[in-house]
């Protein structure tokens, strides 16, 4: 069977979830952690709103707004984080 | 009036019947969106405030429990997918048979969350332990009810199988699948 976009975003959504966990014993400084971290779920959320919500083929307004969701977030993440540990 | 004019007056969902499954499903989502939003910024801001103290809530996390129930949650929203396609396809049978599987999946993070909970309460830690863990019991909590009824409504639209009626549950379902995605990282791993 060959794989579809489907099973090929799942398969995406798995290594980087490994990814994910791997990311704090690997990368000891917390500001590239973290944004490493935080580009790691912006990109997961990524697929999963194109592919797994189906919003690839929707208005861009929709899919811009819940991509902006994703954005807002994990930039306001890592910004906070970066404040506290650069003070 | 054109007919396009009037079939629009009719179902009066305007720009939201471009997306898949049931308008109404999506006034939900943009509203659960807007909330967690609000909510993981008030977590956000409540640690830049008190690092040490989240350090220190943090550390006692199980970071390992909660990865591999993303893991869950993924494959979990991927059976949700085929269940969708397989409801556009026609056929029934192997939609219900994938929305099964993404029930019993989210059955499973279910369980792994309240096995995670249980550790955490045998540790001492509650709701009124620190404000760490009072934001992290309220959100993580609120997103599990979530997951409980996501798993209540891909039942309901699983015994029809109708195509549209599984893009309304399965929407809702990432949707939940998206939350994880999103806290997992800033709740468990992100350095204060």
């Amino acid at each position: 069977m060959i794989p579809d976009r489907l099973d090929i975003t799942w398969i995406v959504l798995i290594g980087l979830a490994l990814a994910t966990i791997l990311v704090p014993p690997l990368v000891p400084r917390p500001l590239f952690a973290n944004a490493l971290l935080l580009t790691l779920a912006a990109l997961k959320g990524r697929r999963i709103v194109l592919d797994f919500l189906d919003l690839r083929a929707a208005p861009a307004l929709w899919r811009g707004l819940v991509s902006a969701w994703i954005l807002v977030v994990v930039l306001f993440a890592w910004l906070a984080s970066a404040v506290v540990v650069l003070i | 009036m054109s007919a396009a004019d009037c079939e629009q007056q009719e179902t009066g969902w305007g720009i939201l019947e471009d997306l898949p499954g049931d308008p109404m499903i999506w006034v939900l989502i943009f509203s659960e969106l807007a909330a967690f939003g609000l909510f993981l910024g008030a977590f956000i801001v409540a640690r830049a405030i008190h690092p040490a103290m989240f350090a220190a809530g943090q550390a006692t996390l199980d970071a390992h429990l909660a990865g591999l129930n993303t893991i869950v949650l993924v494959t979990s929203g991927w059976a949700a997918a085929r269940g969708t396609a397989a409801a556009r396809a026609g056929d029934k049978r192997a939609a219900r048979g994938w929305l099964l599987g993404a029930m019993a999946l989210g059955g499973v993070f279910i369980a792994i969350k309240l096995f995670e909970y249980a550790g955490e309460i045998g540790q001492g830690i509650g709701l009124e332990t620190s404000s760490f863990f009072t934001l992290y019991f309220l959100l993580t909590g609120f997103h599990l009810l979530h997951v409980g009824l996501g798993i209540v409504i891909l039942a309901v639209v699983s015994r029809g199988a109708e195509a549209a009626g599984v893009e309304t549950g399965t929407a809702f379902w990432h949707m939940v699948d998206l939350l994880w995605i999103v806290m997992f990282p800033i709740i468990y791993l992100v350095q204060p």
